[in-house]
């Protein structure tokens, strides 16, 4: 298989010659590459010099067993045609992270700003974190998973003594 | 007031239509523009800018942050003006009854006139409705309603 996935081997050699990394071939033109979060700005500016250049999207898992945020950034290269997912984790009581502002710009901007509102994450160095699609939010940052979104709706929106919205309390 | 209801009756000869859909609230209409249904034919138009528009058609859940831009769009409308509500998302916030971002009594923000149920409703619900609408401009106090007579109705 290392013989017919050699670009994909390559990028993993590549970056494993200057970080500690745990690197995977997950099939053709995808890798998987993890990281502990101190090393992730200087892994993010190194691959960018490698052609990764498109920040396609940031996605952040939450892992409450474990007390971990996992963020997951996915790196397309349009002259290797490769697309590289760098993942790392933070701790889940005190999510604060560097943010990737410096390296993509308005790229990873939004989704920065996007998983403030979402998961309540804290990304140093972003300047705009105001919410995108939550106004007036009160509540606690509904993607996390010990947010109880029914309840918090029973409470808002509804009323346990009118007859008509019994149904919503069953 | 006899006066005053023939005066706005001429004011509505046609309905334009203003939509605000979100999500899958405009393929509730959809069919009405095609050639099977037409609404055209009844003299429903679409405009673009609610300066224009007789009518605001709201459909799909409304979210938290539309249903305040609705709340501007229905200032902007001239009275005299109707709001009609499409299907079960927009009426009671539906399948989304337990979700902490949608609107549940859409006339907490905004004041309705017709409601659509149906999910979607037919064509013929929402032709039947703008019917209604015609029959509605008599009653239409001069100077329209306002948000604060929105639950005394």
């Amino acid at each position: 298989m290392a013989e017919i996935l050699l670009k994909e081997v390559k990028v993993i050699e590549e970056i494993s010659a200057k970080f500690k990394i745990d690197g995977k071939v997950q099939r053709e033109r995808r890798v998987w590459v993890t990281i502990d979060k101190d090393n992730l700005i200087a892994l993010c500016n190194f691959v960018k010099e490698l052609g990764f250049e498109h920040l396609s999207a940031i996605s952040v898992t939450d892992w409450p067993q474990e007390g971990r945020f996992e963020l997951t950034y996915h790196l397309w290269s349009y002259s290797e045609k490769i697309l590289l997912t760098i993942k790392t984790k933070i701790d889940r009581a005190n999510p604060i992270v560097d943010s990737v502002v410096p390296v993509w710009q308005e790229n990873a901007q939004i989704h920065e700003r996007e998983f403030h509102e979402l998961f309540g994450v804290e990304f140093e160095g972003n300047e705009d974190l105001a919410p995108l699609f939550l106004e007036d939010w009160d509540g606690p940052p509904p993607f996390r998973k010990d947010f109880d979104w029914r309840e918090y709706t029973r409470q808002k929106y509804y009323n346990k003594e009118n007859e008509r919205e019994q149904a919503y309390y069953d | 007031m006899v006066e005053q209801a023939t005066k706005m009756k001429r004011l509505i000869n046609a309905i334009w239509i203003f939509n605000w859909f979100n999500s899958c609230g405009f393929t509730e209409l959809f069919p009405l523009v095609g050639s099977r249904w037409d609404m055209e034919r009844f003299g429903m138009i679409i405009t673009g800018t609610p300066r224009h528009a007789d009518v605001l058609f709201i459909a799909g859940y409304q979210t938290m942050k539309s249903i305040r831009r609705a709340q501007v769009i229905y200032e902007q409308m001239p009275d005299p003006k109707a709001v009609i509500a499409l299907g079960a998302c927009t009426m009671s916030g539906g399948m989304y009854w337990d979700s902490y971002n949608t609107v549940k009594r859409l006339t907490d923000y905004i004041p309705v006139n017709i409601y659509i149920p149906g999910c979607p409703p037919r064509p013929e619900a929402v032709f039947e409705a703008c019917m209604k609408i015609f029959h509605h401009v008599g009653a239409v106090p001069p100077h329209g309603r306002k948000f604060a007579k929105a639950h005394s109705g």
